[in-house]
């Protein structure tokens, strides 16, 4: 893609915990398993009361990301490998518009068949739609029509459309496809959005933990480089080559690797997110 | 009592073809093959049925492969059940008549098996209009290093209904077993006219990631990695894991008083957690119903089940529930 910002700039921007994506209102079920007492379990107390919860919350983040890993990744991961086929259309980008929106759809569509959790849906539905509109707003080239090249446009156009299909309902507008769009868009390659697509849970869960005050500030950066890091990267080898079916075969239902929930507890505590008394997060 | 074995039918195989005449249910087809078998006691409920399915000496070895076709009829009442928990013994390389392979694709390390004998059960389900089917069967309970998979896929007509429960267990108590199998992989899915409404998988796999790939790099010393998690660090406290799926006219009893049970709870922050959780959330804009439990004792699980179902009486019968949760 022609840019005049390379990866490693875009891969900055996209880390910026500051950008209106929504994330810092989730905590992807961390704040119910924390009040339903899973921080202090047998297995992570046996330490000091400040020592068990920082290991109950890596046990969290482990455990999250194992079943995000697996669930949300193909998604995010078909969805980049639809918008990179269609920008190898490169001589008529047109023709593949509506066959890369008719993916994408049935991306968004399994995913939300698949996701059985009204709390993570209603949270990735946020985060998609912001994702989008960070685009929009934010990323697509403020230059006049004249000195962009011709796919760029078209790949502007693929993201307004989608947009569009999400505010007028059409589709679900569900982070990890709208996550694949954009870093596709952007000239990110497959693996670096994968590899940041699980850094920024893990670190929105770090965050998150921060404000619920399970840990403190400077332990939450440590965590980030010391023992989330290798997590991520094992995640990311271990998922990396997982598909939705979409793309391609999708009646092989014995395949190993297709998405699937790994935490049933994590499910279920991150549904029970409404019936806590009190709550900061909306997820 | 019916049963029925069929020899000319593949190994592992089963039918179950009802209709209505005249408000009984009479079974056009009901064949099985070794190890699987069926059978139908008989019904006083006008329009109900009922099938228990089994398998020989009560459980499965690795490679047994079970596949059962079903067919409601319209405006039948099916209630598939079983006798006891499916039990999955060991996985074991071998080539018995019913064997199917599996070749893991993400462990190629030369130390573990590539190829291993899984033990497998597919059910392809299509309920006719105004039909319905009640699949509460007892749970799934996997032995030390078994590995299940099970497919089970559903085709409702528009009108048509289904109780759908899948549960599994850590394994035999009596034998230390916690969460011991190698692998439990469940596919549940719903078409409704066609169109596909939840896809629910499921994935509890005891294998640890090579980790030698991904820490190499890292800047991290051995002591300041956190050990990788088992199944068991996974899914403790519970030992008993359930998803049931709701959907259709002849479910809006039972949701209702789910929906109404599940708001009165309000959770106030605890110490410890709880010793059986439930959850409920609305799939396909509210039409079905997902409802996951879990609990430390299994039995705790099955009693929830049991009385909060306790509605399905009116719809198959007070004598014909009493027959599932037993």
């Amino acid at each position: 893609m022609d840019t005049d910002f390379d990866e490693t700039y875009v891969l900055l921007l996209l880390a910026d915990s500051n950008l209106p994506t929504g994330s810092f209102v989730a905590s992807s079920g961390f704040e119910s398993y924390e009040t339903h007492g899973f921080l202090s379990l047998p297995s992570t107390s046996n330490a000091g009361k400040g020592r068990a919860a920082t290991a109950g919350t890596v046990a969290f983040i482990q455990d999250s990301l194992h079943t995000y890993a697996r669930s949300a990744l193909p998604f995010a991961s078909d969805a980049h490998r639809a918008v990179d086929a269609f920008k190898n259309l490169k001589g008529e980008p047109d023709i593949g518009h509506d066959a890369t929106i008719k993916k994408l759809l049935e991306l968004d569509e399994l995913y939300d068949t698949m996701t059985l959790n009204h709390v993570a849906k209603r949270a990735s539905k946020a985060q998609g739609v912001a994702l989008l509109t960070l685009y929009t707003k934010g990323f697509a080239r403020p230059s006049g029509p004249s000195d962009e090249d011709h796919l760029s446009k078209s790949l502007t156009v693929l993201i307004d459309r989608l947009k569009l299909m999400v505010r007028g309902e059409e589709t679900h507008g569900h982070l990890p496809m709208c996550w694949g769009v954009l870093t596709s868009v952007l000239g990110i390659s497959l693996l670096r959005a994968q590899h940041l697509f699980l850094f920024l849970h893990a670190r929105s869960l770090l965050s998150s933990a921060v404000r619920l005050n399970t840990i403190g500030p400077y332990s939450s950066q440590q965590l980030l480089l010391h023992s989330v890091r290798p997590l991520v990267e094992e995640e990311v080898s271990h998922n990396k080559d997982m598909h939705t079916g979409i793309l391609m075969d999708m009646h092989h239902n014995d395949a190993d690797n297709h998405p699937a929930t790994t935490w049933p507890l994590g499910e279920i505590l991150a549904v029970r997110h409404d019936l806590q008394h009190s709550r900061i997060f909306n997820s | 009592m019916s049963s029925t074995t069929g020899e000319s039918v593949p190994v592992g195989t089963g039918h179950i073809t009802c209709d209505l005449h005249s408000s009984t249910v009479v079974f056009s087809k009901l064949s099985s093959s070794y190890p699987l078998k069926l059978l139908s006691p008989r019904v006083a409920e006008h329009g109900v049925a009922i099938v228990y399915v089994m398998s020989y000496g009560g459980g499965l070895v690795g490679g047994d492969c079970m596949q059962l076709v079903v067919e409601v009829g319209k405006e039948c009442k099916l209630l598939l059940l079983s006798q006891g928990s499916t039990k999955v013994f060991k996985t074991r390389a071998g080539n018995r008549a019913s064997t199917r392979f599996r070749t893991s694709s993400f462990q190629p390390t030369p130390s573990s098996l590539s190829l291993q004998a899984v033990t497998t059960q597919s059910m392809e389900v299509t309920i006719a209009p105004d039909s319905a089917l009640f699949l509460l069967p007892d749970p799934v309970t996997c032995f030390r290093s078994a590995s299940y998979t099970q497919v089970q896929t559903f085709h409702l007509a528009g009108s048509a209904s289904i109780v759908l429960l899948d549960w599994v267990t850590s394994g035999r108590r009596f034998m230390d077993e916690d969460w011991d199998f190698l692998r439990y992989y469940s596919v549940n899915e719903v078409f409704v006219e066609g169109r596909r409404v939840v896809r629910d998988v499921l994935l509890l796999d005891n294998s640890p990631y090579d980790t030698q790939t991904a820490s190499e790099s890292c800047l991290s010393n051995p002591t300041t990695r956190s050990p990788p998690r088992t199944l068991k660090d996974r899914l403790a406290p519970y030992s008993c894991y359930a998803m049931l799926l709701l959907y259709g006219p002849q479910t809006h009893g039972v949701v209702t008083d789910l929906q109404a049970k599940y708001r009165t709870i309000s959770i106030f922050k605890r110490a410890t957690p709880e010793r059986f959780l439930w959850s409920l959330t609305p799939v396909d804009d509210g039409k079905g119903t997902v409802v996951r439990a879990a609990g430390v004792d299994t039995e705790d699980v099955k009693n929830w089940f049991k009385e909060v179902l306790r509605g399905l009486e009116a719809v198959v019968g007070i004598n014909e529930y009493r027959k599932a949760f037993l």
